[in-house]
């Protein structure tokens, strides 16, 4: 975990102690501190922002209920990623039909050149496409090592696994999306 | 070894997962294989080009929608009993005057049970007649006098129940 993320652990852990006393606004500054790791990762899991943003909203509930334990515990980003990836498996279980590849053009564009808006909706496109070939454990090893930078040990501990198998994993899943970014640009191109 | 043999390796290495000894050991083929060059350029250039796609984030009216929908759950559940309530009674209270509405014109629609006297008669059968003798001829009925009870009797399966019907209306049964 890296130090900034360690800092920004320090300094929550008063505004832990807020929220857990009831002061929503605290919970509030609280959200905000995690909201992009939370929602980013569940798009990246689901490939729909809509689900994405009704598993968050499951994710900060249960992190509401379980203040206690996660003050406990010191580790509020091992916590969060650990219940968001539960969530994700728990609403593509309930919703197997979910239709993510509309949600492309609802991502915001830092730049406003029309030509690479293009090629950033077409960046978007192959990484939501690539990461839906992959299985749900492929997936989420990927997402969680080589898209948010957690460590093979982190990722472990987070999906339940060995890191033996998080490696078989992260490099069955590297060698597929090699293939497919491969496959596509050789098509479009 | 067959290149093929490489490719986890190659996986591992490309993303910084491989230890040192076996990081240099991929190193040593890399730089006599072109081949494997070629796949781990392939596995770096899909690797960043993912990572770029990733920092895109999601408009912030979207977490916005995410934080609001908490908060709102929040404050519901944190209401005190008093105030959700009375909800419930409300709901109950309508509930019962639904019920009530639905059972009362049951009431009021069922009609009083015929007023009928039960005698004790003979066992023989006897046919229903009017009180009066009946007219000779085919003529038109006549009209019950006006005050005149008219009295109707039925003679049911049971030889001990008669059915005595009199009505006191005029011409009317």
């Amino acid at each position: 975990m890296s130090t900034l993320t360690l800092l920004a652990e320090a300094n929550g852990s008063n505004v832990i102690a807020a929220a857990k006393a009831g002061d929503l606004a605290a919970f509030e500054q609280l959200m905000r501190q995690y909201e992009r790791m939370v929602l980013v990762t569940a798009l990246r899991l689901l490939g729909s922002l809509h689900d994405a943003q009704d598993a968050s909203q499951e994710v900060f509930l249960k992190l509401y209920r379980n203040l206690g334990k996660v003050e406990a515990s010191g580790n509020i980003s091992g916590w969060l990623y650990r219940v968001t990836v539960n969530a994700c498996h728990d609403l593509r279980r309930r919703r197997p039909d979910s239709v993510p590849m509309e949600d492309a053009g609802e991502l915001r564009s830092r730049e406003a050149d029309p030509a690479e808006q293009s090629a950033e909706q077409e960046r978007r496109c192959v990484l939501q496409l690539s990461l839906r070939m992959l299985s749900e454990k492929e997936r989420a090893a990927l997402v969680l090592r080589d898209l948010e930078g957690l460590t093979t040990e982190e990722v472990a501990r987070v999906l339940g696994s060995s890191e033996a198998t998080v490696r078989s994993q992260i490099s069955k899943a590297r060698v597929k999306v090699k293939g497919f970014v491969e496959r596509y640009f050789r098509r479009h191109v | 070894m067959n290149c093929t043999d490489w490719e986890e390796r190659l996986a591992l290495y490309a993303g910084g997962d491989l230890a040192p000894a076996p990081a240099a050991e991929v190193e040593r083929h890399l730089a006599e294989c072109a081949g494997c060059q070629m796949f781990a350029s392939g596995l770096r250039a899909s690797l960043e080009l993912l990572e770029g796609a990733h920092q895109e984030v999601p408009a912030p009216a979207h977490f916005a929608a995410v934080r609001s929908r908490v908060l709102a759950q929040l404050e519901r559940e944190r209401r005190p009993f008093w105030r959700r309530a009375w909800v419930y009674g409300f709901a109950a209270v309508a509930a019962m005057l639904l019920a009530a509405v639905a059972i009362w014109p049951s009431r009021w629609v069922a009609p009083p049970p015929p007023e009928v006297a039960i005698v004790h008669a003979p066992a023989a059968p006897v046919p229903i007649v009017p009180a009066r003798p009946p007219q000779a001829g085919h003529k038109p009925r006549k009209k019950a006098e006006p005050g005149e009870p008219l009295m109707v009797r039925l003679v049911t399966d049971n030889p001990d129940v008669v059915i005595y019907w009199i009505s006191e209306r005029k011409g009317e049964y």
